[in-house]
């Protein structure tokens, strides 16, 4: 809980150091008078890299979901438990 | 619904076989009875019984129905293996039966092969077409392939032959919800109160989706199933208590500056607002000026 917190307490830091970088990047570009295409590269690698810590973050830190009751006459396999299956095996008779 | 006894006893018996001390077959039947939807922990504790070939045999005829309830589970995991030697079993004991019919049926649906699951329900309605299941499974099926229009005509049509199936009217219900036709959604949330008139769970659903529909008649109406919602659940619920107070603010808000019939007391929602801060002060003293902002913000708080 706190590691997921401290996660998305970084990948903030880093997204806003990559806006600050960009706003760099721009002020240099209008001294010397250039067309301002994309942040370079390396920002957008950090954006990346930001993203992906703080949706990590997300799905981390909240708590327990509860759900409903289940309408289990209804019920469907294709959620999003794919993804996770359990590892097991039924050991033959 | 699950009461609070009951549901404390099955966390008890779960945490009980997580930790290693027995009891899988009395958690595993009450989740059964409950019809609670715990695949994991399901699939978990039924294998522990019946990879063991000692507990197996205590089972008896019972072998039969926790090898139903593990394939399910299994199929809830995406463990597809675990359930087709599940199927395996059950086949070699019961070769023509339609209940394991239907599990491979199923089977198939969890695989992905809408086409062949289709085809093994037709197969087994051509014996007998009013079965229940079957249809409802076809219904389930739609909706797995994301054709939830082709859902709802199914189980309309379902429901025109098999008018009191209250399961099939909630499914129905909360497809509506999730395609914002509250209007119906509502239509369907009166057809199971008025059929199961004791169950909170259906009054709590009617009067969020009144409030979602808005207006002021809807909101009075709101107002009224929160209250029951209420009654029925002995105050506990938090949703209607906070469903009161929303509903009020909300009805003076559109009453502003008209006359003030004042028919209904305040004591409603002051007393709701009290109830909800003794819950919170109970069990999140942490969110409790949370709690107390957002109900001044309401007028409901001194």
């Amino acid at each position: 809980m706190a590691v997921g917190f401290a996660v998305g307490v970084l990948g903030v830091l880093i997204l806003s150091h990559a806006a600050y970088s960009t706003i760099q990047y721009r002020t240099l570009l209008k001294i010397t008078e250039e067309e301002f295409s994309g942040p370079p590269i390396n920002v957008v690698f950090e954006l990346l890299l930001g993203l992906v810590l703080c949706m990590w973050a997300a799905l981390a830190v909240p708590g327990k979901v509860v759900s409903l009751p289940s309408n289990l006459d209804f019920m469907i396999f294709n959620h999003r438990g794919k993804a996770f299956p359990l590892e097991c095996t039924l050991k033959s008779k | 619904m699950v009461s609070k006894t009951e549901e404390a006893e099955v966390n008890r018996l779960e945490s009980q076989a997580d930790n290693g001390g027995g009891g899988e077959w009395e958690y595993l039947s009450l989740v059964r009875k409950l019809k609670l939807r715990r695949p994991d922990k399901v699939l978990k504790h039924g294998l522990t019984i019946l990879n063991d070939p000692k507990k197996r045999s205590s089972l008896g005829h019972d072998e039969w129905t926790l090898y139903e309830q593990v394939a399910i589970a299994a199929m809830d995991c995406h463990c597809l293996d675990v359930a087709q030697d599940c199927i395996k079993v059950l086949q070699k004991k019961f070769p023509e039966s339609k209940r394991v019919g239907r599990l491979e049926a199923m089977l198939l649906e969890a695989k992905g092969s809408w086409a062949e699951a289709e085809k093994a329900y037709l197969s087994l309605l051509e014996d007998n077409p009013l079965d229940q299941v079957i249809l409802k499974r076809r219904v389930a099926l739609t909706k797995a392939q994301g054709d939830i229009s082709g859902a709802i005509q199914r189980l309309s049509e379902y429901l025109e032959v098999f008018m009191a199936d209250h399961e099939a009217w909630r499914e129905l219900a909360e497809i509506y919800v999730s395609l914002q036709m509250y209007k119906q959604a509502a239509f369907c949330y009166e057809e199971l109160i008025l059929s199961q008139p004791m169950i909170p769970l259906y009054h709590l659903a009617y009067a969020d989706v009144l409030y979602t529909l808005g207006g002021l008649e809807n909101l009075q109406t709101a107002k009224k199933y929160y209250a029951s919602t209420i009654d029925l659940t002995g105050g506990k619920n938090n949703r209607a208590l906070f469903g009161v107070c929303l509903c009020t603010f909300a009805v003076a808000q559109l009453t502003k500056g008209r006359y003030k019939e004042d028919k209904e007391s305040p004591e409603l929602q002051s007393l709701a607002a009290a109830a909800l801060e003794k819950d919170y002060k109970l069990r999140a003293p942490s969110k409790l000026s949370l709690l107390g902002s957002t109900l001044r913000s309401l007028k409901l708080s001194s």
